[in-house]
């Protein structure tokens, strides 16, 4: 399995990216890819940018960490996950994780699954700016209630 | 002895060396920069973002040596022959240690050009690592060898033999005797460094401090909690349920054990994504 976690400030391209960790494999059979971006509306109306900050060191450990769960989880050939941090604007990519497998059903749940404990265990925090001021986001039930449905399985 | 930069009436002024002989001096100074143990280990793969560290470091050291008249106002200006700046990486105390050393033949010492390129080597590595880690400190810069000149010999590690109760400002630079070694430990306090993130860290208003482990009730993360609490109230907000913790970067509990050199993070809930 090859895999790759990075956390940094710089756009990227998705479709490089995807190539570079997948380009030359011809055993696999499917690429599932969740690409996040930044919305103009969140808990209010009007998010001009959003500042994202991390845990230097302890982000790149969970992420490593919870790539390592889903392979041990599912039949996979590679996981790449890139978070970006720092200033970020409405449409701008913020997070890509792409799985790869020899079977479509794999990577999917794969993907999901790593999307649901990233949202709810890699130390990211997120400061959304408006027109009527700043603030940090709080953590949604929902992201956690998604989480727990794996540990049911 | 008497403080050559003070004269007869007791105000500052620059000696006069014109009649001093021209002997060979050469002057040799150290220091420290500790660090997180990851930061260390992103300056040896070279993955910090501003680039080669420990180059740019070196060079900002041989410069500051050679512009150290311009920063110390009495200091004389020196045509040096030789900067060295080296660096030894101790991953066991998650620091850079510093040293350089400096050297002509001229009429004055050279110890200000040597403790001025180790002071400047270590906020450009301050300065290069702080996107990562901007807890890290400065300590222990101080002069360890110095010859030549009419003032004479001076090496750190045996004046320290010889004053074994001086204050315990030593190096830790091998070949001291265990006598300094000891007095070097009992000069730093044991303590749990804490850090706190994200919102929690603007309520608190502050992004990291040190906790003397002795200052513990239990060698445990809620005594932790309990000793920032009666320093400040507002640590009370560490004792939030939503406030989360991880000890040495791993996820941890109130129970979690801690010991001296660990270090302790609170934060809130993740919200990435």
């Amino acid at each position: 399995m090859t895999w790759e976690v990075r956390v940094q400030e710089p756009a990227f391209d998705v479709g490089i990216e995807q190539a570079r960790w997948f380009g030359t494999r011809h055993d696999v059979g499917a690429i599932v890819s969740f690409t996040g971006l930044v919305r103009d509306f969140n808990e209010r109306p009007d998010v001009e940018a959003l500042t994202l900050e991390h845990f230097p060191g302890m982000t790149e450990k969970a992420l490593a960490d919870i790539a390592r769960q889903a392979s041990e989880r599912w039949q996979l050939e590679g996981i790449g996950i890139i978070h970006r941090v720092g200033r970020l604007l409405p449409g701008d990519v913020i997070v890509l994780v792409s799985v790869a497998s020899a079977h479509r059903r794999d990577a999917f749940e794969a993907c999901d699954f790593v999307m649901d404990y990233l949202k709810t265990r890699a130390p990211f925090w997120k400061k959304e700016h408006t027109a009527s001021g700043d603030y940090w986001v709080s953590e949604r039930q929902s992201d956690r209630d998604d989480a727990d449905r794996w540990e049911q399985q | 002895m008497t403080l050559t930069h003070l004269n007869a009436r007791g105000e500052a002024h620059m000696v006069d060396v014109a009649d001093k002989q021209e002997t060979r001096r050469e002057a040799t100074a150290s220091g420290r920069i500790h660090m997180l143990p990851q930061t260390l280990a992103l300056l040896v793969e070279g993955g910090l973002p501003k680039g080669d560290v420990l180059a740019t470091a070196r060079i900002a050291g041989i410069q500051a040596a050679k512009r150290t008249p311009e920063l110390i106002p009495l200091c004389h200006a020196l045509a040096l022959s030789k900067v060295t700046v080296d660096f030894d990486l101790d991953h066991d105390n998650a620091c850079v240690k510093v040293k350089a050393t400096c050297r002509l033949n001229g009429r004055t010492g050279v110890e200000m050009e040597a403790l001025t390129a180790v002071s400047v080597a270590c906020l450009t590595l301050y300065d290069m690592c702080k996107a990562v880690d901007k807890g890290m400190t400065i300590d222990a810069i101080q002069l360890e060898e110095k010859s030549g000149g009419r003032s004479g010999d001076f090496s750190r590690a045996s004046e320290r033999a010889a004053l074994p109760t001086e204050s315990p400002a030593v190096s830790d630079e091998s070949g001291v005797s265990d006598a300094t070694v000891t007095a070097s430990k009992a000069g730093d306090v044991p303590s749990v460094r804490v850090r706190f993130l994200a919102e929690l860290r603007e309520r608190v208003g502050q992004e990291s401090l040190t906790v003397p482990v002795a200052s513990l009730a239990n060698a445990d993360i809620l005594s932790v909690k309990r000793a920032l609490r009666e320093r400040d109230d507002r640590y009370a907000a560490l004792d939030e349920p939503r406030i989360l913790m991880a000890h040495n970067q791993t996820l941890a509990s109130d129970a979690t054990r801690v010991e001296a050199g660990d270090e302790v993070a609170f934060f809130p809930p993740v919200t990435g994504g």
